[in-house]
């Protein structure tokens, strides 16, 4: 065999590795589409001066609770992938269902949450609706939190690869906090 | 029901601190251009993996915060807070010979021992994946922020670990 044909043969295995490879990070980075949302969010709230201070998951959804620890102010995320598999997440694009809570603590509680309790009893109506505010109580910590569903295209969040758009997802969650906060405010009289 | 029942009820902020830590190297690492790309949790330890973006070298990098004392209020005020961060950075060769592999095998029967604790990076292979580890022992209250004000002490430290795991791995990368 001629060297040039030897080359020849080389580069098309070498080509087929580096393919595979290329296959292999695709179906891998679409397997971490969770986390790296997760990762995502964590860093654009902690960036905004928040700290994380709880985090579980129970495998389909993941639940985070941010605490400004100079204010008090909290913040809770419920974070659903709607495009698990890699076929789903070509055909209808990468998607996710994210639940964003504001809340405060409220001084006079009980009597702030009896005021509340009829629209707790709407909370029991909803049906994953995206854009209705919702309200609702962390009883034992004694907060009250505005809340919104919402689905986001995850696209010009987390580009290609690992790319991650911190910048628009700390503009957009200020965004969402900001209406939550005012929301809350209206109801709570502040 | 209520998604906020999903969230443990933590009666004093000393509970939430692996968590505030976490949350710290999180955006630290993002800010270095690694996002964070899984989140694992097993016995008090919580682990995140990281993917370096733009680095020649280093594949993947994981930090487990694994903490030591502190767990109880008693504990806490007698011992602190002490926690083993452990930094494991990984550097990939996408194609694996049978001489690479046997090159390998030397570095890792010379690792078997070795402690990192000591503040020795351990180096184990597998077979495309050469990792380095470093241990440091902290404590953790002297890298969180106080009163939402931040210091540069936990970024200075991963800069420390992560330059010298990068000065360990870098023969290793073709």
């Amino acid at each position: 065999m001629s060297e040039e044909q030897d080359e020849k043969l080389e580069n098309i295995f070498v080509s087929l590795v580096k393919r595979s490879w290329q296959y292999h990070e695709e179906s891998l980075r679409n397997r971490r589409l969770d986390d790296l949302l997760v990762g995502a969010v964590i860093a654009s709230n902690v960036r905004r001066g928040y700290s994380l201070i709880d985090l579980n998951s129970d495998g389909r959804n993941h639940f985070l609770r941010f605490e400004d620890l100079a204010t008090q102010k909290r913040l809770v995320f419920q974070l659903r992938n709607l495009s698990e598999d890699l076929v789903t997440a070509k055909t209808l694009g990468q998607r996710a269902e994210v639940t964003i809570g504001y809340g405060e603590q409220v001084a006079n509680f009980g009597k702030v949450w009896e005021a509340f309790k009829a629209e707790v009893k709407g909370v029991l109506a909803d049906q994953g609706e995206p854009g209705a505010v919702r309200f609702d109580a962390d009883m034992v910590a004694g907060y009250v939190y505005a809340q919104i569903l919402l689905i986001l295209d995850l696209e010009p969040y987390l580009g290609k690869g690992y790319q991650v758009n911190y910048k628009l997802l700390e503009h957009h969650l200020g965004a969402v906090t900001h209406s939550l906060a005012k929301y809350l405010h209206g109801r709570i009289g502040k | 029901m209520s998604f906020l029942a999903k969230f443990t009820h933590k009666r004093e902020m000393r509970e939430s601190k692996d968590e505030i830590m976490v949350g710290e190297v999180v955006m630290l690492m993002a800010k270095k251009g690694c996002p964070a790309v899984g989140f694992r949790a097993n016995m008090g330890r919580q682990i995140v993996t990281f993917k370096p973006q733009n680095d020649p070298l280093l594949h993947e990098v994981e930090i487990t915060l694994d903490r030591k004392t502190g767990d109880g209020a008693i504990q806490q005020a007698l011992l602190g807070n002490k926690a083993v961060i452990s930094v494991q950075a990984a550097v990939k060769n996408y194609i694996a010979d049978p001489d690479d592999l046997l090159n390998m095998y030397r570095t890792d029967m010379q690792n078997v021992l070795k402690i990192p604790l000591l503040g020795q990076v351990k180096l184990n292979h597998q077979m495309t994946t050469v990792y380095g580890t470093r241990k440091v022992i902290i404590e953790i209250d002297d890298y969180l922020p106080e009163k939402g004000q931040r210091t540069d002490k936990l970024e200075k430290l991963l800069d420390g670990v992560l330059t010298e795991l990068k000065e360990k791995l870098a023969k290793f990368k073709k």
